[in-house]
């Protein structure tokens, strides 16, 4: 796993997020790192979604 | 090459000086909200880390530029879209396509290549949204609609089928069997071909005809590197692959919808690209929510309405679908009136696709005039005969009043739809709405007097 996706996803396993606000903490990442390190998480199947369509991950 | 195509419509809005072009660099999280300000037709030229793109976006978000994309008048679009349907013009298929100038296949495709924007502030991802879909049924032929893609993984995207669709009802078909549903995706296609696309046809009307007859030329189409498809050669860019046999179970959305209403999370089917084709120094279309949607919805709602009335006997003169209700949820129609066609042409109308208001007015209203509807419906109409309600009809999830979250993965919504029959009620003498005019008024002018 890249280091952004390592990133997001400890902050993911911390509280439910917007994808906005994951966004947000990133504007200094080119747009096409931030989308495969995005695209990493979504390969191992760890997003859930809670009933405001905020993103999260479940601590393993 | 065929007269009609993506870049030659960039063309004639530019001509039309309805399109604005921005050169300094913008980074796709920048994009939307700056489309969205912008009081034309946008392309920008120069997107941070795709220096071989460049994003096009609110070509059609006016009744303006969707004229120029008609030729016609703007009050002459539904009857213009009427009259080129009716003479549809088969497809033809060429060798060689600038879609296919750029292929990535296999291990090579990459969606982050693709300037893809994140849109609004609630969405679940970067989208697609303006596609131009193609699928295929062994008994019914190719279709063609348009469906919003969310960004999964560099090879996978999520695709909005919750509605009633057909390619909703192929890919049923192809998972009833276990096997993926192969689609093609054009992206960058003629505003007319996005609107025969999104025109709901029977299920055996060929869409692509229908494109072929909006353009008054043949829509030229290339076959798929890696699906048994066929898709426009002159598009900007092409996305190949299969849904999954996965039925409603991934995540998708929220996505800015059509309906104005950030919407909820749905779930979807997920859609593998296999091949990824484009232009060189391709233009990324971003369809700009909801204006862009709606101004495409409102003529095919409106011809649709067109041709219930007709199919019903009723004699049209004027119909709209107005943006409020995102040119889809409802028609207000003026009609020559013979007794008993007030109804007649309410019934028909609340019959077109999710329609779920309808006014009908005596053809000496203007019902782009809100004050003259207001006037009828105030004296031509009484609730307890003039009203008519339908319950149980067809209807989409993205409305809030049909309280859709209480159904299951991949159920459907219904609703009921209101009517108002706001034509001279039969036995009523005409003299009593006989209209107040001032005397003298055709010939004493004040200019006279100034």
């Amino acid at each position: 796993m890249s280091p952004l996706a390592t990133t997001l996803k400890t902050s993911l396993e911390t509280e439910a997020r917007q994808f906005h606000d994951v966004v947000d903490d990133h504007m200094d990442v080119p747009w096409q790192e931030f989308l495969q390190a995005w695209g990493e998480l979504r390969e191992i199947d760890i997003l859930k979604r809670d009933d405001q369509g905020a993103y999260y991950i479940e601590k393993s | 090459m065929a007269d009609k195509g993506f870049r030659s419509f960039l063309d004639d809005l530019d001509a039309a000086g309805e399109l604005k072009k921005v050169t300094k660099p913008v980074d796709c999280r920048q994009l939307s909200a700056l489309g969205e300000q912008a009081d034309q037709a946008t392309i920008f030229e120069n997107i941070e880390g795709y220096p071989d793109w460049r994003v096009a976006t609110a070509l059609v978000s006016t009744r303006k530029r969707l004229a120029v994309a008609m030729d016609c008048t703007e009050n002459r679009i539904a009857f213009e879209f009427e009259a080129k349907s009716a003479r549809p013009i088969d497809p033809v298929t060429v060798k060689n396509a600038p879609c296919q100038e750029v292929v990535m296949e296999g291990d090579d495709v990459d969606l982050t290549s693709i300037p893809m924007p994140l849109m609004h502030l609630f969405d679940g991802g970067p989208y697609i949204s303006g596609t131009f879909a193609i699928s295929n049924d062994p008994e019914h032929g190719p279709n063609v609609g348009c469906y919003r893609l969310m960004y999964r993984t560099p090879k996978e995207t999520g695709i909005d089928l919750v509605s009633p669709s057909d390619m909703r009802f192929y890919y049923q078909r192809a998972l009833d069997k276990g096997e993926p549903l192969p689609i093609a995706i054009a992206v960058g296609v003629h505003p007319l071909d996005m609107l025969a696309a999104s025109y709901k046809a029977p299920i055996d009307t060929s869409e692509l005809a229908l494109a072929g007859g909006l353009r008054g030329e043949a829509l030229e189409m290339v076959k798929c590197k890696t699906v048994d498809l066929e898709v426009p050669a002159d598009a900007e860019m092409i996305l190949e692959g299969e849904l999954l046999p996965i039925g409603w179970t991934a995540d998708e959305g929220p996505f800015g919808e059509f309906s104005q209403i950030s919407g909820d999370v749905k779930w979807n089917p997920i859609f593998r690209i296999k091949c990824i084709t484009h232009r060189k120094n391709p233009i990324f279309y971003m369809l700009q929510m909801p204006w862009e949607n709606d101004w495409l919805a409102a003529p095919v709602t409106e011809a649709a309405g067109l041709q219930a009335l007709r199919i019903a006997s009723v004699q049209p003169v004027d119909i709209r679908a107005p943006v409020g209700s995102c040119g889809y949820w409802s028609l207000i129609a003026s009609i020559k009136k013979r007794p008993g066609e007030g109804k007649n042409a309410v019934a028909a109308l609340l019959s077109v696709a999710e329609v779920k208001f309808v006014i009908v007015t005596d053809d000496d209203i203007d019902i782009y005039n809100p004050d003259e509807l207001d006037w009828a419906i105030a004296f031509r109409v009484q609730a307890d005969e003039d009203a008519v309600i339908l319950k149980g009809a067809r209807a989409k999830h993205i409305d809030p009043s049909v309280k859709s979250w209480l159904l299951g993965k991949g159920g459907l919504p219904t609703t009921a739809k209101l009517g108002i029959d706001a034509t001279i009620p039969e036995g009523v003498p005409k003299i009593l709405y006989r209209r107040i005019k001032n005397y003298g008024r055709d010939r004493i002018k004040l200019e006279d007097f100034e």
